[in-house]
């Protein structure tokens, strides 16, 4: 990337190699009148965009294709931002420094609903419009996908279509569609229309939403028989021959996860009811010990990091785990490499394996109990039992470790305040369990960290009818757990509530929302998930003005004839199957691992593969 | 095991990387070039590897050092081949040499060599800068004022740089640039930038130049060997 007007403000900002590109293993393509140039947008900060696994794996095989040249772009950050407007520089692509209103495709990750107001941000420093109505054929087609495209409403009024599922199976497809017809008849609308019969495409223009006086959706219906009703997710079949690159590009500067990173399977099937991605990736599939192998075994040789970690949604519930373990371990013991496994479970925690891969580095454990009594775990399904907890700790810390972090969220359905209580009670009594330990046999000095997140209630899950707490009933419950843990070795933190509700609204939300999303933006909000920059009254001037009730989206409780705007996406899971499991975690009644017995959530009658 | 001393160079798109970046980012090129490099002991081993000095955040290099300790026998120009497969233009590894001696690199760097471009912002000639810079370098004393904080309180202290410089040379007055060329104590031995050298034109030689425009590029970095000024390799 060369660019006099860049250069000169990059010394003047905050972690200039934010912007310059030109990373190891970066791609930079001969750019000629032929190329398709699609710019991967992660609504972040550089740092947190680096980190992003399927951002990686998306880079990589766009640019596989001959003809096409994928560049990435980062939210910047506040410094250079005001460095780019003062002196007129559009945001650009990392790779050749052209700005995004140049390329065919812009594309974001919705990761988070936190960060769309990042996206706005950036199609204004693209100068590209923000809604897809004021957009016309010389502007980029704006495409979202990622897991917060599962409900694409919020941002039906900006984006200009959506992927639904996994992005490795479509993505190429939809270029393969516009190289064919660039050499014909092509208009926007065309292209479009086009798309919108691919499965797991959906184009938000040629569907109309109606609604009830009371603000419900009365009807969401595609505008001509052309359309398809309902859009269905694509998934990868079979993930062990799926495509993964060999190569990441290395940051220069620090990312938040350091480290090579090598998927060991897609989907969960605990069946947290809380959890929206242990719908949206069913179903189960697993890479085999041997694929996972020759990945990690490539991406180290060609990046050089000195860590790897086993992605999914819950490690140690990989078939093989103490296999692909050991595998592991005996090939990088010398080569001074660490292994990490985040995400793993308490009822099924290897503490011995733990033991042997942290010989090369020692880290603190985490936890993730969730709920602090036995029977909201059951309600919502975790199935973990405190003994769980219990013996893991003690175990742990035996063997040397003194530093334990525990997860709870607070404002799950059926809470009571002996169930916050329940927080303090289990983090009491994991720091019991250090001291039990006879002292000359103590390492280390103790710290327990409990951490509580506010519920929030997401679409393809059980509780997607649910009213989350109230920004003043989490307070309320936050203070009296932190009035009650008083304890030197027990350390509370908890969570944002402002934040949640504002993330329950849009997770939730409708096409009402992106004109708020609109407004938020007019009003400088971005960077919201970042406790320093996220301005609450903006949002909410933002809402009365436009004369919108938040609390309509987060606090309302919904009935099951309700029709939601993300109902007309196809995840494969039944609605009938997430009532029937939002009455059971009425009932806290358990429903097994579906590795255990199909429990008829309908995946298997949609999609092929997996476990069911 | 072997100590290797190793020369590289630091430009384009690399001037914004740190120093910290730099330390990580020879590590992985390390692990891809597959050379293995010593670690140390401990529940969290770093790799044994260490920088003369560290370079300003948008500062270009010709002379940069470093040395490391490796696991693995490899001769000098395979590691310097290895390891410029494995990097781009703008860092390139460019001498390697067997290590001798036992003392680090940090301490040995006694002075570095710096070309300096600044804009003034009246018009001059090369006779009338070169008239300034005269007079200045005839002074004994150029005081730096350094504060120094402790404990919430900041107090400044007088320092002479006059020693740390040892030779300016004017190279051109051309397109309305002055390049010179700097000679300066380097290293944690004491150290001057050629940015304060700039400042005291300003303040002692009544000098009319932009601060902000100074582009500093370090040409080498020199070891005092037996009463010799020396490059480390």
């Amino acid at each position: 990337m060369k660019n006099e007007n860049i250069e000169r403000i990059l010394l003047e900002v905050e972690k200039p190699s934010r912007y310059v590109g030109g990373e190891i293993n970066s791609i930079k393509k001969d750019i000629n009148e032929n190329t398709i140039r699609f710019v991967m947008g992660f609504p972040d900060v550089y740092e947190v965009g680096m980190s992003h696994l399927g951002s990686h794996i998306l880079y990589n095989l766009i640019n596989t294709v001959e003809d096409v040249a994928c560049e990435r772009a980062y939210a910047p950050w506040i410094d250079m931002e005001a460095k780019m407007r003062e002196h007129s520089i559009p945001l650009y692509g990392l790779e050749s420094g052209d700005p995004l209103s140049k390329f065919d495709f812009v594309g974001f990750t919705l990761q988070y609903e936190m960060s769309y107001t990042n996206i706005l941000n950036m199609l204004e420093l693209s100068n590209i419009p923000l809604r897809w109505s004021e957009r016309g054929e010389g502007d980029p087609l704006v495409v979202a996908g990622g897991p917060c495209a599962y409900n694409p409403e919020p941002l039906a009024n900006i984006v200009d279509f959506f992927v639904i599922g996994e992005g490795e199976e479509v993505n190429l497809e939809i270029l393969d569609i516009y190289r064919e017809m660039k050499k014909g008849e092509y208009t926007r609308e065309a292209y479009l229309k086009r798309i919108a019969q691919v499965e797991g495409i959906y184009v938000p223009k040629f569907y109309e939403a109606e609604y009830n006086e009371d603000g419900t959706l009365k009807s969401f219906e595609p505008i001509s028989e052309e359309f398809p009703k309902t859009v269905t997710k694509r998934i990868v079949e079979d993930l062990d021959s799926a495509y993964f690159p060999d190569r990441f590009v290395v940051p220069y500067i620090e990312s938040v996860h350091d480290r090579a990173m090598v998927e060991i399977f897609r989907g969960c099937t605990r069946g947290c009811r809380f959890c929206q991605a242990g719908t949206i990736y069913r179903p189960i599939r697993e890479r085999s010990v041997e694929t996972i192998m020759n990945h990690s075994r490539t991406l180290l040789q060609n990046t050089g990091y000195d860590e790897v970690s086993l992605a999914s949604l819950s490690t140690s519930d990989y078939s093989d785990i103490e296999g692909l373990v050991s595998r592991m371990m005996d090939e990088y013991k010398d080569k001074k490499i660490a292994l990490s496994l985040p995400s793993l479970r308490l009822d099924k925690f290897p503490i011995e394996m733990i033991e042997e891969i942290q010989k090369v580095r020692k880290t603190g454990l985490t936890f993730a109990p969730e709920a602090g009594s036995q029977r909201l775990r059951d309600v919502i399904n975790k199935g973990i039992q405190e003994s769980d907890l219990i013996e893991s700790t003690r175990n742990a810390f035996r063997r040397g470790w003194s530093t334990v972090k525990l997860y709870f969220m607070i404002g799950l359905p059926t809470e009571t305040d002996e169930d916050v209580m329940g927080i303090k009670e289990l983090a009491y009594k994991v720091k019991d369990e250090f001291f039990a330990i006879p002292r000359e046999e103590r390492k280390g000095n103790l710290k327990v960290t409990a951490s509580t997140s506010c519920f929030v209630p997401k679409p393809f899950t059980p509780y997607q009818w649910f009213p989350q707490d109230t920004v003043e009933e989490f307070d309320r419950k936050t203070l009296m757990l932190r009035k009650s843990i008083r304890d030197s070795k027990v350390n509370y933190n908890s969570h944002d509530s402002k934040l949640s509700f504002l993330e329950a609204v849009i997770a939730r939300g409708d096409r009402k929302i992106g004109e708020v999303l609109i407004e938020a933006h007019k009003r400088g909000c971005r960077f919201d998930g970042w406790s320093e920059h996220f301005n609450y009254e903006k949002w909410m001037e933002s809402f009365e003005s436009l004369g919108i009730d938040p609390h309509f989206y987060a606090n309302r409780e919904r009935d099951y004839e309700e029709l939601f705007p993300w109902d007309f996406i196809n995840t494969g899971v039944t609605k009938e199957y997430l009532i029937k499991e939002n009455e059971k975690s009425k009932m806290a009644e358990l429903t097994k691992d579906c590795r255990l017995g199909c429990t008829g959530c309908g995946v298997n009658n949609t999609f092929t593969g997996g476990v069911c | 095991m072997k100590n290797m001393r190793l020369k590289f160079i630091k430009r384009g798109n690399m001037i914004y990387i740190s120093h910290l970046d730099l330390m990580r980012f020879f590590q992985r090129t390390f692990r891809r070039a597959g050379i293995m490099l010593r670690h140390t002991e401990g529940f969290n081993p770093q790799p044994k590897m260490s920088f003369a000095t560290a370079l300003a955040l948008g500062t270009s290099s010709d002379g940069e050092y470093m040395d490391v300790e490796l696991d693995s026998d490899i001769s000098s120009e395979a590691l310097l081949e290895k390891l410029n497969e494995n990097l781009s233009e703008d860092i390139k590894i460019v001498k390697v040499a067997e290590r001798e001696g036992k003392e680090s690199i940090m301490s040995l760097i006694e002075w570095g060599q710096y070309v300096v471009k600044v804009v003034p912002n009246s018009e001059y000639i090369l006779e009338e800068v070169q008239k300034k810079l005269d007079s200045f370098l005839k002074l004994e004393e150029v005081i730096e004022h350094k504060e120094k904080k402790k404990k919430n309180k900041v107090t400044t202290r007088e320092v002479n740089i006059r020693p740390n410089i040892k030779r300016v040379d004017l190279m051109t007055v051309e397109n309305g640039e002055i390049m010179m060329n700097m000679f300066l104590k380097t290293g944690s031995n004491g150290n001057l930038k050629p940015e304060v050298v700039v400042a005291k034109l300003v303040e002692y030689a009544d000098m009319d130049l932009d601060l902000e425009s100074v582009k500093v590029h370090r040409v080498d970095l020199f070891v005092e060997r037996d009463g010799k000024i020396v490059t480390p390799i």
